[in-house]
C-alpha cells in the first residue's frame, strides 16, 4: 500500500473554478429524444445490455413454449410448423442477439472505467454497432409474428436449408439478419482490442490490468478470427440461394460438409467467446468478494489465452457422426478434452482465491458459486462428448442439449447475474435488493438443475433434439414433465429478477450508489459523464485497495487531465505494455449520423431479403452517405501540445502505428484476412471432395496477369500518392496519381472476371466455379471499400482537410489498398495457379 | 402549469363535442326521420360524394394491377357467356335492355355498353372482382380466380363494338327435336363448352365430351357447395338440381370424345409425354398414366384431348393451394407443388396433343 | 450402513430400470452399444467423482480447517489442480477412447449388406442378396442375431442420421457422401431407432425398427422365394384393385403387380413390418386406413398426399389387402 504525498500529485489544488463545469458541458449527455445520439459508452452500455436482456427474455419466453409443447407426450399445443420455427428462433436469439451481445455490452460499459479512460477509442462506432443490432434484432425476432422465422435450426444445415428443402423466405431472414449482428460484433471488437491494447491510465502495464480487460482481449481477437468464417458461409449459402451458386450441392458439385466446417470453425470459439468474457467477470467478483487479491492472476492470463488458441482447433467434434476418418476423430477428440485444462486452471485459481480470503455471501457470490458448480458439471459432460464412442450415441440427443445448457447457462448467465448484482450498484441509485437476490438465486438455482439434468436421462434413453413430439411409449413423459416443471421455475426467478430491477434499478451517471463492496479496481471512482475527474497513475492491480486515498484524489482532479484540454472530449492514448502515455485523443461527441448509418444499414440488408432490390440498395447509398458524414470530421487538425498533469506534454494528433486509427485498420485487415483464409479453406477443400470439377485450362491467363500488373502498379501509385501530401502541392497531384491508382484497381477485378467470363466460367454450373465466383466477390467489396475511401480522401484533400498534419485518412486508405492488392494477388495466383498445378 | 390546463381544456371540448356528435347521430339514427327509401333517390350532394368516394378509391386500388392483352377471343367468348346468364339482367347487352327491376335498384345498374370509355381496364377488372358498397354490385364469387375476371373484362370492352346478333350467337339455340338431355346441355353448357361433336368456343374451358362421368359429377357437385372455386361455375352449378346434373354427366360421358387441338409445342409435348409415362421420381413426381389413364378411378379425370390452356390453368391453381378443399384436389393440390412451371406446361401440352381414349364406361 | 443397502439396490434397480427401453442407450443389446454403455457409466463414474471433488474443494476453502485452506491457496495446488490431475485423467481417457475407436472400425466382410437410404421422412431399405440382386423394403431392417450387418448410408435429399441406440452409436446420411454403420445384436428383439438430425417438417416421426431375428427363422425369411401363400380372398382382391386403380402404384411397387412405384416406400411386406408411417402407429387394418384416409393429420408435411376420398368399406379392402402377406421378388 502506498500512499502518494501531496507533493507527488501531478495536479494541484485549488482547481480552476471553470474547470468541472467545461469538463461537464464537453461530456454532456443530450437531452429528450436526442438521447438517441448518444455515444457516451456508459449509455450505450446501458442501451446495450437493456436490449440484450430483452432478447433474453425474449427468447427464453420461446424456450418455455417449447416446454409446454414437450411437456406430455403427443402433445398439439404447438403445431410442427411453429415448434420448427420457435426452436429455431430460440437458438439463433439466445446466440446471436442475447449471448454474444451482452457480453460485449459488459465490455462496452465497464472497460473504459476499469482501465481508467474516458470512453472507448471510437464511441460512434459502437453507437453504430448498438443501433444496427437492435434495429435487425427487433425486426428479427418480428418475423415469428408472420410466419416468416426461419426454421431450420439455429445452425441451418444445408441442404435443408437451400432453397428446394427451405422455399420461404424464413432462411433468408437468418442469413441478411445474421449479417448486421456480424457487423456489430466486428465493430466491437475492434474497440475492445484498441481500447485495452491503448486507452489504459499510465502505469497500468499489461500485468496490472484487471483480468476482465484480458478476458475481453481475448474475446475480441476471438472475433476477429472466427466470426469471418461464419460470414463467408453465411454469404454463401446466400448466393446459393439467390443466384443458384451450388457451394453445398452434392450434384452440382458442392458439399453439404463445407457449411459444417465453416460454421462450426465459428461454432466452438463462439461458445468460448461467450464463456471467456464471463469467466472474467467472475474473476472480478470473487476477490472482491473473498476480499484478497485474485490468486494465480498470470495464471489465467495464460488460461485465458490457452482456451482462446486451443478452441479454434477443436470444431470438427460436432461432426463426428460424419464419417470423417479415423485419424481426424482422434485428433479433434484429443483437442476437446486438452481444452477443458484451462478451464480447469482457473476454477482452480478460484478456489485458491476463496481459500486466501473470507468469502462473504451476497448475492453475487451466490450466483458464482452457482456458476462453479454447473459450469463444472457441464464441463464434465463435455469431456464425457468429446470421447468420440460416446459422442457416437450421445450427439443431437437431449444429452447434448443439457450439456450446453451446463456450460452455458452455468458458465455465462449465471456469472452474467452475478455481474447485476455486483456492477448496479457502480451504475445505479440503489443497489438491487439482497433479499430478493439470495430468492432469485434460489429459484434460478434449483429450477435450471430441475429443469436440465433429466435431460442427461433423457438423451441417452433415447430422445433426439428438435423432435416437435414424442410417442407416450418410449417412457420419456415423465422426464419431460419434470424438466418443464424446472423451465418455469427457473423463469420465475428470472421474472422475480426482472421486478426486482424494475423497482429498484435507476440508471445513473453521477449519483450511483458507491463501492459497497469495497472493491479494488477503478470502475469503482466516484463518477460523472466523463467517467473519473482525473485519470490516476496505478501501481497496482487494485489500485483502490493499494491507495486508500485514491478516489478522493481522483474526484478532486489531482491527477492527469482533470478537465478538458481542448474543450472537446478526450482521453490518453497510452502505449501497448507499459501503458506509458503517448497522445491525447479527441473523441467525438453525439451525433446522428451513426444512428442513421445503423438504421439504414440494417434497412439494407432486411429489405434485401424481400427482394424490393431497389429501396435496399437506396437504403444501402444512404447509409454510406451517413458514414461519410460521420467521418468527415474525424482526424482534425492537431491542437498543440497539451498538458495533463505533472509537467507531461502529449501531442493531440498521432500517425503511423502508433495512432488508433491504424490499429484500428490492421485490426479490420486481421478480419479481412480470416475472411479470405476461410475462402481458400473452403476452395482447397471442395477440391480435396471433387477434384473432377477442377478444370484443367491449357492457354496462358493473359487477363490474370494483366489484373496482377495492375494491381501492383495501383500499389505503387497509392504509395507514390503520399509524396503529394505536402498543402504545398495543391489538390491536383494528389487527387490524380490517387485517382489513377484507382483506376487500375478496379480494372483488375474487371479484367479478370472477363477473363474468366470468356472461357466459359459461370458461377451457378458447378461448386468450383461457384468459389471462383466467392473469390472475385470477396475482391470486389475490397475494392469497392477502397474506393469509396479514395473518393472520401480525394474530397478530403478538395476541401484542405487532407495534408501533412492531417494525414490519417490517407494512411488508412494506404493501408487497406495494400492489403486488398496483396490479397488479390494471393486469389489470383489460387485461382489461376493452382488448376494448373492440381494432379 | 398553465400550458397543462389549456391542453386539458382543450381535450375535454374535443371529447364533449365527438360525444354530442355521436349521440346526435345515434339519435337521428334512431328517430328513423331519415328516409331509407331506394324509390325517393338520394340528394344531390350525397350522391355526388359517393360517385366521387368511388371512383376515386377504385383508382387507388386498381393502380398496381397489371392487365395482360385482352384481345384473346377465348377470353371474350368466355367473358360474353358468364355476362349472359350473371350481368345481363340488371346491365343490359347489345340488342337487349336491362330488367326494370334492376334499374328500380338505387342506384340503378348503370348501361355498360360504353363503360370502357369511363374505366380502364385495371379499374374494371377491380370493380368486377371486388363489388362496390353501398350499391348492389356484388364481388366475384371466387377471389382466386382472377383469369375469370379477365374474361369479363375483356368481353366489356369487346361489347362496345358488338352487334346484338354477334351478342345473340353467344347463346347456341338448342334444337327444338333434340331430346330433353340434351337441349339441357345446350342451354346451360354449350355457350362456352361447345355444341355436340365441336370443341369448346373457349379454349379456357375443358372438354366433356367423353370425360368419366363419376368425375363430372363430383366436379359439379363441388361446385354447388363451394368445394371448388369459380366464380363462373360455382352460379351455374348451384342453379343445377341433382337429377340434372347426374343426367347432365351421363350426356357428357356417352358422347364421343373430339380430336385434340392444333397448335401445339411438339418440344412441350415430347417432354410432357416423359412426365406421363414416368413422371420424375427424383422430384416426388408419379406418372400422370397411373392416375389419368387407363382403368383409374371413376372420379379421375381423363386428361387426353383435353384443352392446353385450361389443364395449365388447373395445375397453377392447385400448386397455389387454390383449386378448392375436396378430397381429390388435396391430393393433386401435393403433386402439383412439386411440379415446376416447364413441367406444368409440358404435361398440359402432352395431354392437350394425345388422342383420347374411347368413350367411358 | 448396513440398513442403507437395501436402499441402494432399491434405488439402483429403479434406476436402472428407469434406464430400460427400445431406443435406450443405456439397456445395449449389441457388443458396439454394450462397449458403448460401460464407456458411459465409466465416465458418469469419474464425473461425479470430479465434480465431487470441486465441490469439496470450493467448501473447504470457503468454510475449511485453516490449515486446508493454507493449502488451497497456494499457486502449486491450481498447477497440480488445473494442470496435471486433469492431463493424467484426460490422457487415461484419450487412450481408452481411441482403444475403443479401434474396436468399432473393423473391416471385417460384413455377413449382410444392406442399403439404408434417408428420405425426408421415411427409411428405404435394401437387402443386397449378395449375387447383384437385391429386395427392396422400408422403415424396417431384419437381421440375423449374432452376425454383423454393415449398412450402406446415403440420402438424395437433405442429411439425416441413423440411430438405433440399443445396438450401436448414430451415423448421418449425407447427400453427395455413402457413410457405413456396421450393426450386430446379441439377441432377438426389436430394437427402435429414430432419425437424428433434424431434416424439417416431421423429423420427430421419422423412426424405424430393427428386428433381430434368430439365425435360421432370418434365413428363412431371407431366401423365401418359393412358399406358397395363401391366394387372396375377396376384400383383399378389391383392395389390391382399388389399389392399382387409384394410382398408388405411381409411388408405391408391390412386387409381383404393375405397381412399380419407386417414389414411396415398397409396401410388399407391410403386412410383416412393425409399424406404418416409418414409427408411427402399430400395423394393423385400422391404422392403415387411417394413415391413408388422414396421413397429413398424422403426420404433417409428410410427402404422400392424403387420400381422404374412399369410403370406409373401400379403405377396409385397401387395408385388408396391404396387410395380406406378399411375395417378395429380388431385382437387379
Amino acid at each position: 500500500m502506498t500512499d502518494t504525498a501531496i507533493s507527488d500529485y501531478p495536479n494541484p489544488l485549488p482547481r480552476p473554478a471553470s474547470e468541472l463545469a467545461n469538463l461537464e458541458r464537453a461530456w454532456a449527455l443530450p437531452r429528450g429524444l436526442r438521447i438517441l445520439t448518444a455515444v457516451n459508452n456508459t449509455v450505450i452500455g446501458y442501451f446495450y445490455i437493456g436490449t440484450a436482456f430483452l432478447f433474453f427474455l425474449l427468447a427464453g419466453i420461446l424456450a418455455l413454449l417449447i416446454r409446454l409443447q414437450l411437456a406430455v407426450p403427443s402433445n398439439t399445443f404447438l403445431s410442427q410448423e411453429t415448434y420448427n420455427q420457435i426452436f429455431t428462433m430460440h437458438g439463433t436469439v439466445m446466440m446471436f442477439l442475447f449471448a454474444v451481445p451482452v457480453v460485449e455490452a459488459m465490455g462496452v460499459m465497464l472497460l473504459p472505467q476499469m482501465l481508467g479512460a474516458r470512453d472507448l477509442p471510437f464511441p460512434r462506432l459502437s453507437a453504430f454497432a448498438f443501433w444496427a443490432y437492435f434495429v435487425g434484432g427487433l425486426v428479427f425476432f418480428s418475423t415469428l409474428f408472420f410466419d416468416l422465422a426461419p426454421d431450420g435450426g439455429w445452425f441451418m444445415y444445408p441442404p435443408l436449408t437451400s432453397t428446394r428443402f427451405s422455399p420461404g423466405v424464413g432462411a433468408d431472414f437468418w442469413l441478411l439478419g445474421i449479417g448486421f449482428i456480424e457487423i456489430s460484433a466486428i465493430a466491437g471488437a475492434i474497440e475492445i482490442i484498441v481500447g485495452v491494447l491503448r486507452t489504459r491510465a499510465p502505469g497500468m502495464s499489461l500485468q496490472k490490468m484487471p483480468i476482465f480487460a484480458w478476458a475481453m482481449l481475448v474475446f475480441a481477437g476471438m472475433i476477429v478470427v472466427a466470426f469471418p468464417a461464419v460470414i463467408l458461409a453465411t454469404m454463401m449459402l446466400e448466393l446459393e440461394r439467390a443466384f443458384g451458386w451450388p457451394f453445398f450441392i452434392a450434384d452440382k458439385g458442392g458439399d453439404p460438409l463445407l457449411w459444417q466446417h465453416l460454421f462450426w470453425f465459428f461454432g466452438h470459439p463462439e461458445v468460448y467467446i461467450i464463456f471467456l468474457p464471463a469467466a472474467g467477470m467472475a474473476s472480478m467478483i470473487i476477490p472482491t468478494m473473498a476480499r484478497t487479491p485474485l490468486v494465480g492472476y498470470e495464471l489465467i492470463v495464460v488460461a485465458l489465452i490457452a482456451t482462446g488458441f486451443f478452441s479454434f482447433g477443436l470444431w470438427v467434434h460436432h461432426m463426428f457422426t460424419t464419417g470423417i476418418p479415423a485419424i481426424s476423430l482422434g485428433f479433434f477428440s484429443a483437442a476437446s478434452m486438452a481444452v477443458s485444462l484451462p478451464s480447469g486452471i482457473q476454477i482452480f485459481a478460484w478456489i485458491a482465491t476463496f481459500a486466501s480470503g473470507r468469502l462473504r455471501f451476497h448475492t453475487p457470490s451466490l450466483f458464482v458459486l452457482g456458476f462453479v458448480f454447473i459450469f463444472t458439471l457441464g464441463g464434465l459432460t463435455g469431456v464425457m462428448v468429446a470421447m468420440v464412442p460416446f459422442d457416437w450415441q450421445a450427439h443431437d440427443t437431449y444429452f447434448v442439449v443439457a450439456h450446453f445448457h451446463y456450460v452455458l447457462i452455468g458458465g455465462m448467465v449465471f456469472p452474467l447475474f452475478a455481474a447485476f448484482y455486483y456492477w448496479t450498484p457502480a451504475f445505479s441509485r440503489h443497489p438491487l435488493s439482497e433479499r430478493t437476490g439470495k430468492m432469485v438465486f434460489g429459484l434460478m438455482f434449483v429450477g435450471f438443475n430441475v429443469a436440465f439434468f433429466p435431460m442427461h436421462l433423457t438423451g441417452l434413453l433415447g430422445m433426439p433434439r428438435r423432435v416437435y413430439t414424442y410417442p407416450a411409449e418410449l417412457g420419456w413423459g415423465t422426464l419431460n414433465m419434470i424438466s418443464t416443471v424446472g423451465a418455469f421455475m427457473f423463469a420465475a426467478g428470472v421474472l422475480v429478477f426482472v421486478v426486482d430491477l424494475l423497482r429498484r434499478f435507476r440508471p445513473t451517471m453521477s449519483d450511483s450508489a458507491g463501492n459497497i463492496w469495497q472493491a479494488g479496481t477503478l470502475e469503482w471512482l466516484p463518477n460523472g459523464a466523463y467517467a473519473a475527474r482525473s485519470v490516476p497513475r496505478v501501481t497496482d492491480r487494485d489500485p483502490l485497495w493499494s491507495e486508500p486515498g485514491l478516489s478522493k484524489a481522483v474526484e478532486a482532479g489531482r491527477w492527469f487531465m482533470p478537465g478538458t484540454l481542448t474543450g472537446m472530449r478526450e482521453t490518453i492514448i497510452t502505449s501497448t505494455i507499459d501503458a506509458a502515455p503517448v497522445y491525447v485523443l479527441r473523441l467525438p461527441g453525439p451525433g446522428w449520423t451513426p444512428f442513421l448509418a445503423a438504421v439504414f444499414t440494417a434497412a439494407f440488408f432486411l429489405i434485401l431479403t424481400v427482394k424490393q432490390v431497389t429501396i435496399a440498395l437506396t437504403c444501402g447509398v444512404l447509409a454510406i452517405a451517413m458514414m461519410i458524414a460521420w467521418v468527415w470530421p474525424s482526424d482534425p487538425p492537431s491542437a498543440g501540445r497539451v498538458d495533463i498533469g505533472g509537467g507531461i506534454r502529449l501531442p493531440t494528433t498521432m500517425r503511423g502505428p502508433r495512432s488508433q486509427a491504424w490499429w484500428a485498420m490492421a485490426v479490420l485487415m486481421l478480419v479481412a484476412g480470416s475472411l479470405y483464409l476461410a475462402w481458400v479453406f473452403s476452395y482447397l477443400y471442395l477440391w480435396v471432395v471433387f477434384p473432377a470439377q477442377w478444370p484443367k485450362p491449357q492457354a496462358a491467363p493473359l487477363h490474370g496477369i494483366a489484373a496482377a500488373a495492375l494491381l501492383v502498379a495501383s500499389g505503387i501509385g497509392v504509395s507514390l500518392a503520399g509524396r503529394w501530401l505536402p498543402r504545398a502541392f495543391g489538390p491536383w497531384p494528389f487527387a490524380l496519381c490517387i485517382g489513377a491508382s484507382l483506376i487500375a484497381l478496379c480494372t483488375a477485378p474487371a479484367l479478370d472476371i472477363t477473363g474468366h467470363w470468356n472461357s466459359g466460367w459461370r458461377p451457378w454450373q458447378d461448386g468450383h466455379s461457384a468459389l471462383v465466383g466467392m473469390g472475385l466477390v470477396l475482391q470486389g467489396q475490397l475494392t469497392l471499400a477502397v474506393a469509396i475511401m479514395t473518393l472520401f480522401a480525394i474530397a478530403r484533400r478538395w476541401a484542405g482537410r487532407l495534408h501533412l498534419r492531417q494525414p490519417v485518412v490517407f494512411d488508412n486508405v494506404r493501408l487497406l489498398w495494400l492489403y486488398t492488392v496483396a490479397q488479390s494477388l494471393a486469389g489470383l495466383l489460387l485461382m489461376h495457379g493452382f488448376p494448373r498445378v492440381a494432379t | 402549469m398553465i400550458m397543462r390546463r389549456a391542453m386539458r381544456r382543450f381535450v375535454l371540448t374535443v371529447g364533449a363535442t365527438l360525444l354530442v356528435l355521436a349521440a346526435g347521430g345515434f339519435l337521428f339514427a334512431w328517430s328513423g326521420l331519415y328516409n331509407i327509401a331506394a324509390s325517393r333517390g338520394h340528394w344531390a350532394i350525397v350522391e355526388w360524394m359517393l360517385r366521387f368516394g368511388m371512383t376515386n378509391s377504385v383508382e387507388l386500388h386498381a393502380v398496381a394491377i397489371d392487365p395482360p392483352d385482352l384481345h384473346d377471343r377465348d377470353l371474350v367468348t368466355l367473358g360474353g357467356n358468364h355476362y349472359r346468364g350473371g350481368c345481363a339482367y340488371c346491365h343490359g347487352a347489345p340488342g337487349a335492355k336491362a330488367n326494370p327491376v334492376s334499374q328500380a335498384a338505387l342506384p340503378p345498374p348503370p348501361d355498360l355498353s360504353a363503360v370502357s370509355d369511363n374505366w380502364n381496364d385495371s379499374q374494371l377488372f377491380w370493380i368486377v372482382k371486388h363489388g362496390i358498397k353501398y350499391t348492389g354490385m356484388p364481388a366475384w364469387v371466387s377471389q382466386n380466380r382472377d383469369s375469370e375476371v379477365w374474361a369479363v373484362v375483356a368481353f366489356l370492352k369487346a361489347m362496345k363494338t358488338m352487334s346484338p346478333d354477334q351478342y345473340r350467337a353467344l347463346q347456341p339455340a338448342p334444337p327444338p327435336s333434340a331430346p330433353a338431355v340434351e337441349r339441357e346441355a345446350i342451354a346451360s353448357c354449350g355457350g362456352c363448352h361447345g355444341i355436340p361433336g365441336e370443341r369448346p368456343r373457349t379454349g379456357l374451358v375443358p372438354v366433356l365430351d367423353g370425360q368419366k362421368r363419376d368425375y363430372l359429377i363430383a366436379a359439379l357437385e363441388d361446385y354447388a357447395n363451394g368445394a371448388r372455386e369459380s366464380g363462373m361455375m360455382q352460379p351455374i352449378a348451384s342453379d343445377l338440381a341433382p337429377a340434372t346434373i347426374g343426367a347432365l354427366a351421363a350426356y357428357y360421358a356417352d358422347r364421343p370424345p373430339l380430336e385434340p387441338a392444333d397448335g401445339i409445342s411438339e418440344a412441350d409435348a415430347e417432354a410432357g409425354r416423359a412426365l406421363a409415362i414416368a413422371g420424375q421420381p427424383e422430384a416426388g413426381i408419379p406418372a400422370c398414366n397411373t392416375c389419368h389413364a387407363g382403368d383409374a378411378l371413376p372420379s379421375y379425370p381423363r386428361l387426353a384431348g383435353q384443352s392446353a390452356s385450361y389443364l395449365a390453368a388447373q395445375l397453377r391453381f392447385l400448386k397455389a393451394g387454390a383449386r378448392g378443399s375436396s378430397g381429390r384436389s388435396a391430393i393433386m393440390t401435393s403433386i402439383a407443388q412439386r411440379l415446376s412451371e416447364p413441367q406444368i406446361d409440358a404435361a398440359a401440352a402432352f395431354y392437350a396433343s394425345s388422342m383420347p381414349e374411347p368413350a367411358a364406361r | 450402513m448396513k440398513g442403507i443397502r437395501p436402499y441402494l439396490v432399491i434405488t439402483c434397480s429403479i434406476a436402472l430400470a428407469g434406464c430400460e427401453g427400445t431406443q435406450s442407450a443405456l439397456d445395449p443389446h449389441g457388443p458396439a452399444a454394450a462397449r458403448i454403455a460401460i464407456l458411459t457409466w465409466f465416465l458418469l463414474g469419474l464425473a461425479t467423482a470430479v465434480l465431487g471433488l470441486v465441490i469439496a474443494a470450493t467448501w473447504l476453502a470457503i468454510g475449511g480447517p485453516d490449515s486446508v485452506r493454507g493449502w488451497l491457496g497456494r499457486q502449486r495446488t491450481v498447477v497440480a489442480g488445473g494442470i496435471v490431475f486433469p492431463t493424467v485423467v484426460l490422457s487415461g481417457l484419450l487412450i481408452y477412447g481411441l482403444w475403443l475407436m479401434r474396436a468399432d472400425a473393423s473391416t471385417s466382410t460384413p455377413d449382410l449388406r444392406i442399403a439404408v437410404t434417408g428420405e425426408q421422412w421415411w427409411w428405404r431399405v435394401t437387402y443386397h442378396l449378395g449375387d447383384g440382386r437385391a429386395i427392396e423394403s422400408a422403415n424396417e431392417i431384419r437381421m440375423p442375431v449374432g452376425r454383423t450387418v454393415a449398412l450402406t448410408l446415403t440420402s438424395p435429399d437433405v442429411i439425416h442420421s441413423l440411430w438405433i441406440p440399443s445396438l450401436a452409436g448414430k451415423v448421418d446420411l449425407i447427400p453427395g457422401r455413402s457413410t457405413t454403420l456396421r450393426l450386430k445384436a446379441d439377441r432377438a428383439g426389436i430394437y427402435r431407432g429414430a432419425c437424428a438430425e433434424y431434416c424439417g417438417g416431421p423429423h420427430a416421426l421419422m423412426a424405424l425398427h430393427a428386428v433381430a431375428m434368430p439365425a435360421q427363422d432370418f434365413a428363412s425369411w431371407f431366401s423365401a422365394h418359393g412358399a406358397t401363400l395363401p391366394a387372396l380372398d375377396d376384400a383383399q382382391t378389391r383392395g389390391g384393385q382399388l389399389f392399382l386403380s387409384a394410382g398408388c402404384g405411381g409411388c408405391h411397387a408391390i412386387d409381383g403387380t404393375e405397381a412399380r412405384g419407386i417414389i414411396g416406400p415398397n409396401l410388399t411386406d407391410l403386412g410383416s413390418r412393425q409399424t406404418i408411417g416409418a414409427g408411427l402407429l402399430p400395423v394393423s387394418r385400422e391404422n392403415v386406413a387411417r394413415f391413408v384416409a388422414r396421413g397429413q393429420h398424422l403426420k404433417p408435411g409428410n410427402r404422400m398426399p392424403q387420400f381422404d376420398i374412399f369410403s370406409d368399406e373401400q379403405l377396409s379392402d385397401l387395408a385388408s389387402y396391404l396387410l395380406a402377406p406378399k411375395q417378395s421378388e429380388p431385382h437387379d
